[in-house]
């Protein structure tokens, strides 16, 4: 094959990479930092309801 | 995991500085301002004196249309005023001055020294521009009525008025976030490393990624928007308008302000659309409608006739 075909495929490879790690941190921090912490006991009691509707 | 977020914070910024200096940037250093005058000529000011045998020779100068390259305009003549730091091109035919012109100038040489080559971008009233873009793609070509798009998110949630302002909203800032995320992404990432062929995959990825961070986001700063807005958030990635503005941006070269107004424009242009929509679907609640025609059928033939009449606006020129 084309050693340029082969350059661009991997130059490809590594930059998407790159971009899907960068997002990916940064989602994950967002994540993090805007957590909302849900009570666990809620879902509890709504599994305890009877709550057919 | 201080460190890693301080270190993010600051390629962030640094990202978004680079994107505001490349969207302000002149374009050469040596020039300070080219525009057209008259009917058939442009006017182009050096910084500083330019060589008299250089500036007079018509080769040195070369213009087309910024979407067909191929056709070079004829230059009639040039001449240069008696400061030598205006040059103005007279053309043979009238210029198409809707259209924005590339104007290479080649080798610029002043005081003996050489300046190099210049591609400018030659436009009619600059801010005018932006401003026929966004009404462009808000009301002339709107994107819901002319160009048939996103349709399945436009009839799930015209059925009431509030529920459509929700998603139109919601849709103009998500569509202007991943809009301007991805013109970063294809200028500066993927037109320099030759992989203009993945955008579709990558602006699919960046607009599913704007939907998740807004919904990260707003979850936790201000839970009743959040609330109101439900799962309209989520069907933005269904819409097909959000992944159209960033082929259409990539696709005409656009530079930061004006993908800017091409997404506001869109946004706003797809509440509008709903907006309309949500107000007729409203009134047919309470009107008889034959029974074969009740619910869709109906909202189709009324997306038909708002369709007609936007066709009014078609061929509209702004400035």
């Amino acid at each position: 094959m084309d050693p340029v075909l082969i350059k661009l495929a991997l130059g490809g490879l590594v930059v998407l990479g790159c971009i899907g790690i960068f997002f990916g941190i940064g989602l994950g921090l967002a994540a993090n930092k805007f957590a909302v912490k849900i009570n666990p006991k809620v879902e509890e009691v709504l599994e305890a309801l009877a709550g057919a509707q | 995991m201080k460190d890693l977020r301080r270190y993010y914070f600051f390629a962030c910024m640094l990202l978004i500085w680079g994107m505001l200096l490349a969207g302000c940037a002149t374009e050469h250093r040596f020039i300070n301002k080219v525009k057209f005058k008259g009917t058939n000529s442009i006017i182009v000011t050096f910084a500083g004196p330019v060589e008299d045998g250089w500036a007079k020779n018509i080769s040195n100068y070369a213009a087309y249309e910024k979407p067909d390259p191929d056709i070079r305009l004829k230059i009639a003549r040039v001449s240069l005023s008696p400061d030598k730091r205006t040059v103005t091109l007279t053309f043979e035919d009238e210029l198409n001055q809707q259209q924005a012109h590339i104007l290479s100038v080649k080798d610029i040489i002043s005081e003996g020294k050489s300046q190099g080559t210049a591609f400018l971008t030659v436009k009619k009233l600059y801010f005018g521009y932006l401003f026929s873009i966004l009404i462009g793609a808000m009301i002339i070509g709107n994107f819901v009525f002319t160009k048939y798009l996103g349709l399945c998110v436009f009839f799930g949630t015209s059925q009431k008025k509030t529920t459509a302002i929700g998603m139109g909203i919601t849709f103009t800032i998500v569509i202007v976030f991943a809009s301007m995320m991805s013109w970063f992404l294809y200028q500066f990432v993927l037109k320099p490393f030759r992989l203009d062929f993945l955008q579709i995959v990558v602006f699919i990825g960046l607009v599913s990624l704007s939907v998740q961070a807004v919904d990260t986001i707003l979850r936790k700063v201000n839970p009743a928007l959040f609330k109101a807005f439900g799962v309209y958030l989520v069907l933005v990635i269904a819409n097909c308008i959000v992944i159209a503005v960033p082929l259409l941006l990539a696709d005409n070269e656009y530079n930061a302000w004006e993908s800017l107004m091409l997404a506001i424009g869109a946004g706003l242009g797809f509440l509008i659309a709903l907006f309309l929509m949500s107000c007729v679907r409203e009134r047919l609640e309470i009107s008889n409608v034959p029974h074969t025609y009740r619910g869709l059928p109906i909202a189709f033939i009324v997306a038909g006739l708002f369709a007609l009449a936007f066709m009014g606006f078609s061929g509209m020129v702004i400035f």
